[in-house]
């Protein structure tokens, strides 16, 4: 199984590419809505594929994470 | 009445084969004097409402001509049910009556073994008032209904039979489904053969095709988007095909264009029908979707169409009287499901009210995008489903059967950027590879694919 650090970063850069930004600054802390600007679709998809590659996803789980870091945190099990 | 097409075949043509199978026939004058037997048979035992476990299609259509001429209400159960699912289909629809050539043991039911039915001498009974059936549905969108039908308004929906001498017509259907029925009465309707091939895998199909010298064949267009996978423009020119018509699904138009380069020399036909409405119309100018006249049909008209709310509505006299367990006939306008927009001239399928993916409250359609990916190179079958999300209720994905040769990869890449041209919500986020897609009746049954997997 992948790592979820690695498949998430990797997910949100691809959504951004998708829509032709560069993802350079893709810092942990970085707030998926107001840094990063991830649209509920976005959100969705993200949330496809960590359900795909590890069986659950927090957004299923019934959280809302705010940060990248809290959707690591999620697989991590900390706080 | 089917008896009726069957005696004016026999007394025109009685040598001539009504069923062929590689290797084997039934012709016109043997199958009448089966349907007769059995027909004594039935008003012997007093027989009303029976259902027919029969597969040999020889003795089924005798069977269907005989209860025609009594009067007897039979409904074809699917082939190849196992018998815990025929005692579950006999409760669900009180069948009292099992006529069958199986050994069967079943508890709510009583089995009558076709050979023992059949009764050489006699008079044969008057004709009936009534000449009523039972079709299921396909269940291929929701649980399996019986239809309650009349066999003197399925033959009168039979009014212009292709009448070209000598045409052999398909069999891609069971005779269980309205489309299986549909291909019967043509065939007697027209004095033809029906030809049987021993299963419906296309490559078998295929094969049954070339050696019996089938003229028109009827089928889904799952079936026909696998046979064109099978075949180029030099093998194709080994088949007799004169007539293609496509029904029970939407079609996609780069489906017509590959059938229309496979076989130049067929009519291509798209049929609008269904087991509640009956056939509708046929199309016959190789464009996808049904002409807009279809909505200006007069109040004489066999079959009248409206569009209420995106929605095709049918107001139909040639279709069943009601669902099994409804008493009452219905006459009235019926909501067929079908999603529909009008482009042009053209009236377009675009989905199944039931099925319709509700992305964060964008509503899409899954046939759209089905039509978009099944025109991608390297797509045999594609199947776009909603699949729940925490986000947005729903996703759009989709299920791709590859052709064989090609690359997953290349093929992905490809459905991915012409995906783009949809709008947002109807991408499909995940395309799954699937070996196939699983079909009842040669039709695809809508939701997740679990078959082959």
């Amino acid at each position: 199984m992948s790592d979820p650090e690695t498949v998430i970063l990797d997910t949100i850069r691809m959504l951004l590419e998708r829509r032709g930004e560069e993802p350079t600054a893709l810092r942990p802390d970085a707030d998926l809505y107001q840094d990063l600007e991830l649209d509920s679709l976005e959100i969705a998809e993200l949330s496809v594929v960590l359900e795909d590659e590890f069986g659950t996803d927090p957004y299923t789980s019934g959280l809302v994470p705010r940060t990248v870091i809290e959707v690591v945190e999620f697989y991590n099990g900390s706080p | 009445m089917l008896i009726e097409l069957l005696r004016t075949g026999a007394a025109e043509s009685p040598d001539q084969p009504v069923v062929q199978w590689p290797g084997r026939s039934v012709s016109y004058s043997e199958c009448l004097t089966r349907a007769e037997e059995l027909a004594r048979g039935l008003h012997n035992r007093s027989i009303r409402r029976f259902a027919s476990v029969v597969e040999d299609v020889g003795d089924l259509l005798a069977l269907l001509c005989a209860s025609s001429a009594t009067g007897s209400e039979a409904c074809v159960y699917p082939e190849r049910l196992d018998e815990q699912r025929i005692e579950e289909l006999t409760m669900t629809f009180q069948h009292p009556t099992v006529i069958t050539n199986r050994q069967l043991n079943l508890t709510a039911s009583h089995v009558v073994k076709l050979d023992v039915l059949r009764v050489a001498e006699g008079a044969l009974p008057t004709g009936p008032l009534e000449f009523p059936a039972l079709v299921l549905t396909t269940g291929t969108t929701g649980e399996q209904k019986g239809t309650r039908q009349d066999w003197a308004r399925l033959v009168s929906s039979v009014r212009h039979p292709d009448e070209r001498p000598g045409a052999r017509w398909l069999l891609a259907y069971n005779i269980s489904q309205f489309a299986g029925v549909q291909v019967l009465l043509h065939v007697l309707a027209s004095r033809a053969t029906l030809v049987v091939p021993p299963s419906l895998r296309p490559r078998e199909v295929l094969g049954v095709m070339r050696e019996l010298g089938v003229t028109h064949a009827s089928a889904t267009p799952t079936f026909w988007r696998m046979v064109a996978g099978l075949l180029d423009e030099e093998t194709a020119k080994e088949f007799a095909l004169q007539q293609i018509t496509l029904g029970g699904e939407a079609v996609p138009s780069p489906l017509l264009a590959d059938l229309a380069r496979l076989f130049p020399g067929a009519r291509i036909s798209q049929v609008y029908a269904a087991t509640e409405f009956g056939s509708g119309i046929a199309v016959h100018d190789g464009r996808n979707g049904l002409p807009l006249s279809v909505l200006s049909r007069g109040e004489d008209a066999d079959i009248r169409m409206r569009i209420v709310d995106g929605e095709l509505q049918v107001l139909s006299r040639v279709g069943m009287l009601g669902y099994h367990g409804e008493e009452r006939d219905e006459h009235g306008w019926r909501p067929t499901g079908d999603l529909v927009e009008v482009r042009g001239d053209r009236i377009h399928f675009v989905g199944r009210s039931s099925e319709r993916i509700n992305v964060g409250g964008v509503k899409v359609d899954p046939l759209v995008v089905e039509e978009l990916v099944t025109g991608v190179e390297g797509v045999a079958l594609a199947r776009a489903y909603g699949r729940a999300n925490a986000v947005t209720g729903q996703v759009v994905v989709i299920d791709v059967v590859a052709r064989p040769g090609a690359d997953p990869v290349r093929v992905q890449e490809r459905i991915k950027a012409e995906c783009g041209s949809l709008p947002p919500a109807a991408r499909p986020m995940r395309v799954r590879f699937v070996p196939e897609l699983e079909l009842r009746g040669n039709k695809v049954v809508r939701g997740p694919s679990t078959a082959g997997l």
